[in-house]
């Protein structure tokens, strides 16, 4: 029993469980917005897009976010430019661009190697992360948690129905333009906790789940917000005991989650369809 | 002159340069190939998915003591088969299942990597190692390579209905279903292979942006498929080159090549942007009118 404990004795673990779970929470709040519209790549076009601006901030030692959001914004704005200019589908054009950032930034890392890993950037490491680091992240997800907090409403309708919106006398592209502020600012918070290359699950997978569990939005955001934040602190929790792969750790958690969600789900899962199924059968006989 | 013989011949003097240049051309080929389809059907996420997917594969092959493309090839399928089942049984659109099914496998693998000793370094897998390509490497390379692309090239005209159009390819009678798996069989083997060479994640890149500046300059599919193709191979070698002179890693010098290629076609091409601001109204009209 004392050995379950243990991590909570360290403080760069209550460090990491709190940080992660805050981390997890955002980001599940955009999940639920992110995965009705059907832009799970851009999350995860963003999460890679960032990697050279931290890469040069940390050669250049700026605070990471700093360089993060400026090559997510150049990044958005090269695909917006592209698009507008051919008729490329929009997933090769993200696809071309987001991938060109990430070599960008490796070959950076590569010519001027760094006091922090390549891997650390690609696969995060929470367990190790800087007090100015820890800093940065808390802070941008406490302003993205307050925005959503007091916008959310208007976000929904906006999600849901655009003309709605309109007449109702909100602005769309706005509140879209916010939106899209918002993911980057998570995908910068959550570069340190999983990583870029797990960022998307993070902010898919557990709106994904909720969806699968609720049928009203803002008890979806609710049970998303708990799903994101419990697996992130956990997935924290755990991988003191592996040593490493927290990011891998919190993503494997939500996996399992959504699978469970898959096939048991009271309404919307394989199981409850079955029943329907056979019961309409019998009926019928 | 001189100058520019020596950017080329110093670094062909090296055997592991020899053999990086011929793999990396290889799989530039090949990846270019099938970009052309994905750009057309709008796949360029699959590829995405599937690169990532292979991770739990490689490690538990290596616990089997099976090969690892095996392994790789068989998670990255998968990978696809789960995805359809998912997106099947579920009111949870395609691209969010993707995301969930691709990440999870990929935190998965990452977690099994840690707790398992194996012979394979984390960072050739994320990255490639093009410079340490044995030989016995490539010449797998050039067998799954020289499969793909012949397949690809002997069925070019169903594949490209498919990716087109899938409901007249139904009517006209292609088995489209078979068709649809044989191109993602084809996508999950190009992907292996290419994972030496470049990484998990720049893959994508092979396998998007040949295509796209293809796209972006032909006006034929054959011809797409001779730009794409060139422009790969070209990119391969002179990315492959400069990687040596610079002191950078390949894959990614490989991959911005490809990108400033792109950016090239996208200012310049055919449907460029200073094309299409050049003309008149009524000219731009013509033009588009003509190339529907």
């Amino acid at each position: 029993m004392g050995e379950l404990l243990v991590p909570f004795g360290y403080d760069y673990m209550i460090k990491a469980m709190w940080v992660s779970a805050l981390v997890g929470g955002v980001c599940a709040f955009l999940s639920a917005y992110l995965m009705l519209k059907g832009w799970s790549l851009m999350g995860d076009a963003l999460a890679h897009s960032i990697v050279p601006g931290v890469a040069a901030a940390y050669i250049l030692k700026l605070p990471y976010a700093a360089g993060a959001f400026f090559a997510g914004f150049l990044a958005s704005f090269g695909m917006a430019f592209v698009r507008q200019n051919t008729q490329l589908r929009e997933d090769a054009t993200i696809g071309i661009v987001f991938t060109t950032f990430f070599a960008a930034g490796l070959l950076l890392v590569s010519i001027y190697p760094t006091s922090i890993d390549v891997q650390t950037i690609v696969l995060g490491n929470i367990l190790g992360i800087t007090d100015e680091d820890a800093f940065q992240v808390v802070i941008i997800s406490v302003i993205s948690l307050a925005v959503l907090l007091l916008k959310w409403k208007d976000l929904m309708v906006v999600f849901f129905d655009e003309n709605h919106a309109r007449s109702v006398g909100l602005r769309p592209r706005l509140l879209k333009i916010v939106f899209f502020t918002l993911l980057s600012a998570c995908t910068v918070a959550a570069l340190q906790t999983v990583g870029s290359c797990l960022v998307i699950a993070m902010v898919v997978t557990p709106g994904a789940t909720a969806y699968l569990l609720c049928d009203r939005f803002d008890r979806l955001l609710m049970v998303s917000v708990a799903i994101g934040a419990a697996t992130s602190f956990i997935g924290a929790y755990i991988s003191f005991f592996l040593d490493g792969a927290t990011g891998g750790v919190i993503v494997s958690l939500q996996t399992l989650l959504f699978l469970a969600a898959f096939y048991l789900a009271p309404k919307h899962g394989v199981l409850a369809a079955r029943r329907r199924i056979q019961s309409a059968a019998e009926v019928q006989s | 002159m001189s100058e520019l013989f020596d950017f080329i011949t110093v670094p062909l003097s090296f055997g592991f340069m020899q053999r990086a240049l011929l793999v990396s051309v290889l799989i530039g080929a090949v990846c270019a190939v099938l970009s052309c389809y994905l750009v057309l059907k709008g796949w360029s996420l699959m590829g995405d998915a599937i690169s990532h997917a292979v991770l739990p594969g490689i490690v538990l092959a290596y616990v089997a003591g099976l090969p690892l493309s095996l392994g790789a090839f068989a998670a990255g399928l998968s990978c696809a088969g789960l995805t359809g089942y998912l997106k099947e049984n579920s009111r949870v659109k395609e691209d969010t299942v993707m995301g969930i099914v691709f990440s999870g496998m990929f935190g998965f693998g990452l977690v099994l990597f840690t707790k398992i000793e194996t012979d394979q370094h984390l960072e050739h897998i994320l990255f490639g190692n093009l410079l340490g390509v044995s030989v016995s490497d490539l010449i797998e390379t050039a067998i799954i390579a020289g499969g793909t692309f012949l397949i690809v090239l002997l069925k070019r005209r169903d594949l490209l209905l498919y990716c087109f159009d899938p409901q007249h390819a139904r009517a006209v009678g292609l088995p489209v279903r078979w068709i649809h798996y044989g191109l993602l069989v084809l996508l999950a083997l190009t992907i292996v292979t290419s994972l030496k060479a470049v990484g998990i994640i720049l893959v994508v890149a092979m396998l998007v942006a040949p295509g796209a500046i293809a796209y972006l300059l032909a006006d034929r599919f054959e011809r797409m498929l001779l730009i794409a193709m060139a422009a790969a191979i070209g990119s391969s070698v002179a990315g492959t080159l400069i990687s040596f002179h610079i002191d950078g890693a390949t894959g990614p010098c490989i991959v911005l090549t490809q990108a400033a290629l792109f950016v090239l076609a996208f200012l310049f091409g055919r449907r460029g942007v200073f094309r299409t601001r050049q003309g008149t109204g009524a000219d731009r009209c013509c033009r588009t009118a003509a190339a529907e």
